[in-house]
């Protein structure tokens, strides 16, 4: 079986500029895919080149083993794809858009699937109105039901919650995973990390058009993350010096510990006993701070 | 749930095109009947009376042919290039190209779909004239041969849709939309013969119209309805199969070349 989603060094220039520079990844059946970076990484030209939108300066895509170039319209049978801008219609009523899309999809008659994603999305009320009859979220559902009119099973979502309230973007991502569970795959691009941690079974980490991490989310925060271990002691003892401690204030000592080592670890390290910690708190490192870690920026 | 990319995308694309000049029909078909209205009363009625043609035809018919045609193309030209340019501007562009549609089925929905509005307009414009007709000589106009008549009237309402999409693709800005539109379309239309006879030029200026391909659908039109023209009905016929060939051609290429981008 072919991967829903192959994209073999791929290359995107627009002029004299690169925006995509030899990009690499793969996405399997049923999993959820994260494409991070921060403004400008080139997320959006790849989704563009995976749709057809523009066409690759070099390397190779595939969707379920569909060249997108040479085998384009085979290649988007199964492809939905959310954009990161909100589209327009005209005087066209919600309602006769995703009758449209059905048909552009190669389905005249799609009545049911249309009201399955009405009634889902809650856009059962508002489907004879016009695009600028509705709200900002409304018009991101609407894309989220164009995308789905024709059932693909691979679905890219560019942002799909920008711009969405935080009760919206919880329904939204359980609709994702409700996708995921029936097999479709999903690739999005978000700037909500915490989201993104949630959500992803693996993430890509995309900085100036290069591909810098691409691997399982959890394995990432581990493998560029590091354990915040806080201890309170109930006596105030004199300056500490150990290889992880990064600040040490009245009765309070901060450490960083690598992934892989636990509080015993650190413990057995430190010349103060058990007895004199008056509270531990362990903190896990984030997506976050694994996403600056790989950007090496500074991490919070 | 039946999927078929060969026709269903197409047939949808048309059906779109349809609703949505159906949407604002004022515009659609108010106009021209307006339009077309006033020039049988200025020109075909009015200022037509003192025009004698040669051949033994009142000015009244020679007119309404060249305005049924001249509503059609400039009709067909509108509502593809609208759309075209109305959906760069919304975004709608990206769907055609995300979805399996191929160029040529978008090719030929959106000529067909122009093509329908030049239909309806032509077809209006028909029925007005013929009231017109009616009213200053107690008789209906004949049409000569409807087969010849809306033979011309499709090929040329589909050459001109296809042109449209060609310059609307190719247009960054509505200025350059109606550039092309008052600037190129309009004089040849004007002066493709629909107010005047051929004959009633200088031989230099008749010599130079025949390089208007205009004037070859205009007469066949003419030809379908009354039965003679200022051409022959052969080179009508080639001049608007090239024609027709050569927009669908062009229309092609600026899809293929052309972004989907919005603007
Ligand atoms: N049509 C275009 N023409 C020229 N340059 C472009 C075009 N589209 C994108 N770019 C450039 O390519 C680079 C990548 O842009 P892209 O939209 O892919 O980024 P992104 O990761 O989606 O960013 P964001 O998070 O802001 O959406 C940017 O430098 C952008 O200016
Ligand atoms: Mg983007």
């Amino acid at each position: 079986m072919s991967k829903p989603l192959s994209v073999q060094e791929l290359i995107k220039d627009y002029g004299p500029n690169r925006a995509v520079d030899k990009v690499s990844f793969e996405v399997e059946p049923g999993e959820i895919f994260g494409l991070l970076g921060p403004n400008g990484a080139g997320k959006t030209s790849i989704i563009s080149i995976i749709t057809t939108l523009e066409r690759p300066t070099g390397g190779a895509v595939s969707v379920f083993g569909h060249d997108v170039v040479k085998d384009s319209r085979q290649a988007k049978v199964n492809l939905g794809v959310v954009p990161q801008e909100i589209i327009n219609h005209g005087y066209f009523t919600v309602e006769e858009i995703l009758k449209f899309h059905s048909g552009y999809f190669g389905i005249w008659e799609n009545q049911k699937q249309i009201d399955f994603l009405l009634e889902r999305l809650d856009l059962h009320v508002h489907r004879n109105k016009r695009v600028k009859q509705l709200s900002g979220g409304m018009k991101r559902r609407l894309l989220i039901a164009k995308a789905l009119v024709h059932k693909p099973k691979l679905l890219l979502l560019d942002e799909p919650t920008a711009g969405v309230d935080i009760e919206l973007r919880e329904s939204l991502w359980g609709f994702v995973e409700e996708l995921k569970a029936q097999g479709i795959s999903v690739v999005l691009t978000t700037h909500y990390l915490e989201e993104a941690e949630q959500l992803c079974d693996r993430v890509g980490i995309i900085h100036k058009g290069q591909i810098r991490k691409v691997g399982p989310t959890s394995s990432l925060i581990k493998e560029f993350t590091q354990r915040r271990i806080q201890l309170t002691l109930k006596d105030q003892i004199a300056p500490v010096s150990h290889r992880w401690l990064v600040d040490q204030s009245a009765n309070q000592l901060v450490f960083q510990v690598p992934a892989d080592q636990g509080l015993g670890d650190l413990m057995s390290t430190v010349d103060f006993s058990y007895e004199n910690v008056m509270d531990a708190q362990i903190m896990e490192g984030t997506l976050e701070d694994a996403f600056r870690r790989v950007l090496g920026e500074p991490t919070a | 749930m039946k999927t078929n990319i060969q026709f269903i995308p197409f047939a949808m694309l048309l059906n779109r095109e349809i609703q949505r000049f159906m949407k604002v029909l004022a515009q659609t078909i108010l106009t021209p009947m307006m339009t077309s209205t006033l020039y049988l009363l200025i020109f075909g009625v009015s200022l037509g009376a003192s025009i004698q043609m040669s051949s033994g035809i009142s000015f009244l018919e020679f007119l309404i042919p060249g305005l049924i045609m001249m509503g059609c193309l400039n009709n067909s030209f509108q509502n593809s290039s609208s759309s075209i340019v109305s959906a760069k501007f919304g975004g709608d562009l990206e769907d055609y190209r995300v979805s399996p549609l191929s160029n040529s089925q978008i090719v030929w929905a959106l000529s067909l779909g122009g093509l329908a509005r030049g239909l309806i307009v032509g077809g209006i414009t028909f029925l007005v004239g013929e009231v017109f007709f009616y009213s200053t000589t107690g008789a209906w106009l004949n049409v000569h041969s409807w087969p010849i008549f809306v033979f011309f009237l499709a090929i040329g309402g589909l050459s001109f849709a296809k042109f449209g999409m060609s310059v609307a693709f190719w247009a960054k800005t509505f200025d350059q939309m109606s550039i092309v539109g008052n600037f190129l379309l309009l004089p040849l239309i004007y002066l493709g013969g629909v107010f005047f006879s051929l004959e009633k030029l200088s031989p230099f200026w008749q010599s130079v119209s025949k390089f208007n391909p205009l004037l070859y659908l205009i007469n066949g039109v003419r030809y379908g309805v009354l039965g003679q023209a200022d051409v022959s009905l052969s080179s009508c016929i080639l001049v608007s199969g090239v024609a027709l060939v050569f927009f669908h051609f062009l229309a092609l290429r600026s899809l293929n070349r052309g972004s989907f981008v919005r603007w």
